[in-house]
């Protein structure tokens, strides 16, 4: 009875502790000996976004849109965060193109990259009609936020992910990326 | 007897482990998942929702003698509130013409009174529904604020997208929505039909 009891609780611990991560806040604080972080933004239209996805680096390229006003993408850039530093020194380039207003790029956005520690490039898409560069990017993609690419070293998109990342389910896609290069 | 124990704690065990997988697995924030809208020439059924003082309200009792503009509107998400003054400005030209503008809040993060103050503190005439449960969002496959369709006389969907080009009023130069409505309004086949809708994703329950 007792190792009844004592296996049942186990697996109601286990039960708990599962509904607890989810709930999890993430903390937006950076570290305080960490690297310096970016201090600018740079605005730019869709034929400087087609040339930034085109470039010929040979390198594996993240491309994740996102925006201050949207939740998700602030809730996911921890993760980005972490994976550029992971993976950077490994081959893999990163950029975060936001898609806030012209009138927040001093402000709200480099606010939120500070907080965040962010190191990779950011622009700030600046263009009158933004179904243009959605659907030069990618014509399924309906212009939700956030929304991420994984570009391989030949220009051509290897993976994507619309909405919050699964960082393990990126990750592994990195990995192929990283790998197939080295 | 302790081996039929033993049975009983597996059995309970693996239910637990079932129901955690299922719960954890619903509550799963996945990218694109939001129903497929209808098509264009579909007839919109009509639908029962609360207004801001939770009246219920039928499309059929609101909508224009000759068309109806829905708008999925937030509270709170800054692209939405950026056509506060336009969408206001589309009810009253189109009201006197025949064409009535509903917005719709679907958010499940916003509660009927905080839509109520929203509207009363940016001057949004229009009627404005609560759709609990997204339930509207899901059949109009609504993913953004502000997102809007056209329905002609007899509910058939006509337009589905985006107001206009730019959140910035200054720059529009495409005004999508009008174009619509000003074809519907004429007898003529609408020009563009669908456009991508730009703006915060509706927070679904």
């Amino acid at each position: 009875m007792f190792r009844r009891l004592a296996f049942l609780t186990v697996c109601l611990s286990i039960l708990l502790a599962g509904f607890a991560v989810p709930a999890q806040k993430r903390s937006y604080k950076r570290s305080s000996d960490a690297a310096k972080p970016i201090a600018t933004v740079t605005p730019i239209d869709t034929e400087r976004l087609k040339s930034l996805l085109k470039r010929d680096s040979q390198r594996p390229l993240l491309v994740n849109f996102w925006a201050t006003w949207c939740d998700p993408c602030r809730d996911e850039f921890p993760d980005l965060v972490k994976i550029d530093a992971e993976f950077r020194p490994k081959g893999l380039d990163f950029i975060a193109i936001s898609l806030d207003d012209l009138k927040d790029i001093n402000t709200e956005v480099p606010k939120f990259l500070r907080a965040m520690n962010a190191q990779m490039p950011v622009y700030l898409l600046n263009v009158p009609d933004p179904e243009v560069p959605i659907t030069a990017v990618d014509a399924q993609w309906s212009g939700a936020l956030p929304a991420t690419f994984l570009y391989d070293a030949t220009g051509n998109i290897a993976y994507k992910h619309f909405g919050r990342i699964a960082p393990e389910e990126l990750r592994a896609a990195i990995e192929k990326q990283v790998g197939a290069k080295q | 007897m302790m081996k039929k124990q033993n049975a009983v704690s597996l059995l309970l065990a693996a239910l637990f482990v079932i129901a955690a997988v299922a719960i954890a697995g619903s509550g799963r924030i996945v990218g694109n998942d939001v129903p497929a809208p209808p098509a264009i020439g579909a007839t919109i059924e009509d639908f029962t929702l609360p207004d801001t003082d939770s009246k219920d309200r039928t499309l059929n009792s609101i909508k224009g003698s000759k068309g109806t503009v829905l708008i999925f509107i937030s509270v709170q998400c800054p692209v939405s509130n950026a056509y506060n003054e336009r969408m206001e400005k589309l009810a009253e030209d189109y009201k006197a013409k025949g064409i009535n503008v509903i917005g719709v809040n679907a958010n499940n993060t916003e509660p009927v009174d905080a839509v109520k103050a929203h509207a009363s503190e940016k001057h949004l005439t229009f009627p404005i529904l609560k759709d609990p449960g997204n339930k509207l969002a899901d059949r109009l496959g609504a993913q953004f604020t502000p997102e809007s369709y056209v329905l002609d006389a007899n509910n058939k969907l006509v337009y589905h997208g985006r107001i206009d080009n730019s959140r910035d009023a200054s720059q529009v130069n495409s005004s999508e929505l009008r174009e619509a409505l000003d074809a519907l309004l004429a007898g003529k086949p609408v020009a563009k039909t669908t456009s991508k809708a730009f703006g915060c994703t509706i927070k679904r329950a």
